[in-house]
């Protein structure tokens, strides 16, 4: 059981596409400096994203590259029709509010090519599986960066004003989305080392105990 | 102690001396508000670069005391009123993410203090740019109020000065604490340049840069080129901030260049959009200049290096010639000799 | 004089410092100078063969039917693409190998698709827009603004890259923090 919540804490926090792999960072930037917005985003890029890889797992892997990244993006080009009309009816407004960043979520890099150079490698319940904490760590950055960046630039939280004396209106610029991101990766980045040196600790205490 | 590290500990306490004394003249205009201001600055900076130093695992020495020398120039270019909290904030801002997170002062790439500047202009820009009128000396915890537009404002939108030189010199108009002190400026640009403590290229190169422009296209025709050093901060940024040596460029013709790109902009920003203290901005903006020419230096010394190991090479090269050269004719004059 | 303006304006429009768009892209490019070269004339190239594109599409395709947009942009860039590999390969077959990574690269990314929709935006908002000249100069400008981005963070790479910059925000995380501290600088300006 330890091993399960270990592999599924590995797998949300340890392979995280946005803090360690930069990708899918320009609405993380522009579009989170909210939680409604951060909201429209992660049902977005979740829907289209889960639904346009696994309808693009079915594409025959013998074609040529150029042809299957090609067929992936007009795959999910299909599949954002949809996503925008329940979006227009979920989140109204939201789809205006963001603007060009969300027909831009359908044709991210883990669509294109993450899924190509590593999910299509694996088998389908494997890929199943590493595409949703795929998902659910970018959902996870979206929604603390929206939640920080509405807190402490606009003074509320979903909307609802929340009393904070001193507000950072550049947080909500998108200059302020490019360095609490940085402080974000950085933070991440100082985390997993910490985890990992730690881990070295543990199993070098381990070796020289077991001899 | 090694040169390099006695210098720039001299360098820091050089500076120091200087903004101390635009300090006092800042508490002599707004009273003790401006001294706390500094002093908020200054233990925040000094916390702040203690917990990165931790954090990066390395000791705080002497060196490190840079950080209260880069948060007096941030309490100058604000108002002597400025909320605490703002003020604070930005310093934290200056020290992690405009100088630490790139490597402290072992790797810097931006000024800390134009960084934290710009921050405060894009985040708390209303208050930023609201003074107090000199000798109107607020409380220290009272809400300022009867604050007013800057002399720079005022000339950059209206083209006139109501001034005295007396007035000009000794500071007496409104605007951040420390840039308005002209005559102070002066007296420390000139000491600093002496003992090296700033770039001179650098700063001859920034007020050639405002100078020059100021003839050609004034803003107003009464002394243009005074007028245009005195206001929008362009004295005290030359000084303090494009002339830090630091950031500018080591070499001085570059460094004159480097500042005289930054004037020439930022003088035109404010003739034709009215921008205020623009040099700071235009000052940020031409870090990768400043970096760029640093690269350029870098493999310009590099490339002489290598031509001077190539010459030593050569030079062995000969002189080992040379000895087997004469070992040889030694040793055919011995046999000559024995025959 | 007026250059300075310019040249301004063209910072507040860039699509990396202002619109975040192709920063992961950037990163490669700032790279080496073989891959600045190679990836900021590639994206170059589709940004403004792409937005004639997208003028076309933009005025035969029915307003009604406007959520196909996206559809039929990357109809275009995929013939864009299959003609860029192509030409490459026609032309020489010796760079064939080394070069196509670029178009990899390059296509459908933010930089590339974002463009498009932008210069689209623009001309439903304002009409006079509408016109090829128009589009291909903005497809033309957004890639000289990924240039002028990716010449900015190539100054400041060895540094932003150097070990002296501790572990966790060495590399991209510094980056990002460099790029916003530039950001800001522009936003301030306007």
């Amino acid at each position: 059981m330890n091993k399960k919540r270990t592999s599924v804490f590995k797998e949300l926090l340890g392979n995280n596409i946005v803090l360690l792999s930069l990708m899918v960072i320009s609405p993380v930037i522009i579009c989170g400096d909210t939680l409604r917005n951060a909201a429209a985003l992660v049902y977005a890029f979740s829907a289209i994203t889960f639904l346009a890889v696994t309808i693009s797992s079915f594409v025959p892997k013998r074609l040529p590259y150029t042809l299957k990244v090609i067929i992936y993006a007009l795959i999910s080009s299909v599949v954002y029709i949809p996503v925008k009309w329940a979006a227009q009816e979920f989140f109204p407004g939201a789809v205006v509010r963001i603007g060009i960043y969300f027909p831009l979520l359908a044709v991210n890099s883990l669509i294109i090519f993450r899924s190509e150079s590593e999910l299509y490698r694996m088998p389908k319940n494997a890929m199943i599986v590493r595409l949703i904490f795929y998902i659910l760590g970018f959902d996870a950055v979206m929604l603390i960066t929206g939640f920080i960046r509405e807190l402490f630039a606009y003074g509320t939280i979903n909307e609802k004003i929340v009393d904070i004396n001193t507000l950072i209106s550049g947080l909500s610029q998108p200059f302020g989305g490019f360095i609490f991101l940085g402080l974000f990766c950085g933070f991440y980045r100082w985390i997993r080392i910490l985890v990992r040196n730690r881990k070295n600790e543990i199993r070098s205490d381990a070796d020289v105990s077991g001899q | 102690m090694t040169k390099k590290t006695r210098k720039e500990r001299l360098v820091w306490l050089d500076i120091m001396i200087t903004l101390l004394a635009l300090e006092l003249m800042s508490y002599f205009y707004y009273g003790v508000r401006s001294l706390v201001l500094g002093g908020v600055c200054i233990v925040v900076s000094l916390i702040s670069e203690i917990v990165c130093l931790r954090l990066m695992n390395r000791t705080f020495t002497a060196d490190d005391l840079t950080c209260t020398s880069d948060a007096l120039i941030i309490a100058l270019m604000m108002p002597a009123v400025m909320d605490y909290k703002i003020a604070s904030i930005a310093c934290i801002f200056a020290v992690i993410a405009a100088k630490n997170i790139f490597g402290g002062r072992r790797n810097m790439i931006f000024s800390p203090a134009a960084a934290a500047y710009v921050f405060m202009l894009t985040s708390w820009g209303k208050k930023l740019l609201l003074y107090p009128e000199p000798h109107v000396k607020a409380g220290i915890f009272d809400v300022p109020d009867g604050l007013v537009s800057s002399t720079s404002y005022v000339y950059n939108t209206t083209g006139k000065i109501d001034l005295t030189d007396f007035e000009i010199f000794m500071g007496n108009f409104s605007g951040p604490a420390g840039s308005v002190s002209i005559l102070l400026l002066i007296v420390a640009a000139v000491m600093l340049m002496l003992r090296r403590d700033i770039s001179v290229g650098a700063f001859i190169g920034t007020i050639a840069g405002t100078a020059f422009p100021a003839c050609i296209m004034p803003i107003s025709n009464t002394s243009p080129v005074k007028y245009a050093l005195v206001t929008n901060m362009v004295l005290f940024a030359a000084v303090y901030i494009i002339s830090d040596r630091r950031i500018a460029p080591q070499k001085e013709y570059y460094a004159f260049f480097y500042g005289l790109f930054i004037a020439v902009f930022s003088y035109i920003v404010v003739l034709t959009t009215g921008k205020e203290n623009a040099v700071v901005i235009i000052s940020v903006l031409f870090t990768p200049v400043a970096l760029g020419f640093r690269n350029l230096e870098k493999k310009i010394a590099l490339a002489h290096e290598e031509v001077f190991a190539i010459k030593q090479e050569a030079a062995l090269v000969e002189s080992e010639a040379s000895d087997s050269g004469d070992e040889e004719i030694s040793a055919e004059t011995e046999d000559n000799g024995s025959e | 004089m007026f250059l300075v303006n310019d040249l301004i304006a063209l910072l507040a429009a860039n699509l990396i410092l202002t619109q975040a768009l192709g920063t992961s892209t950037i990163f490669i490019a700032a790279d080496s100078r073989k891959n600045l070269v190679g990836t900021a004339f590639v994206i170059t190239v589709f940004t403004f063969f792409g937005s004639a594109a997208a003028y076309y599409a933009d005025k035969l395709l029915p307003e009604k039917y406007s959520d196909f947009k996206l559809l039929i942009y990357v109809i275009s860039i995929g013939i864009l693409y299959v003609i860029l590999l192509s030409a490459l390969y026609f032309i020489s077959r010796k760079n064939f190998e080394n070069s196509r990574k670029y178009i990899h690269l390059s296509v459908f990314n933010c930089a590339v698709m974002g463009t498009l929709l932008t210069v689209s935006e623009r001309a439903a908002s304002d009409s006079s827009f509408m016109g090829l000249k128009n589009y291909m100069t903005a497809g033309l400008e957004a890639g000289i603004g990924f240039i002028t981005a990716a010449l900015i963070l190539t100054a400041a790479y060895r540094k932003l890259n150097s070990a002296k910059v501790p572990a966790s925000f060495r590399g991209f995380p510094a980056m990002l923090v460099y790029l916003g501290i530039i950001s800001m600088a522009v936003y301030s300006l306007i």
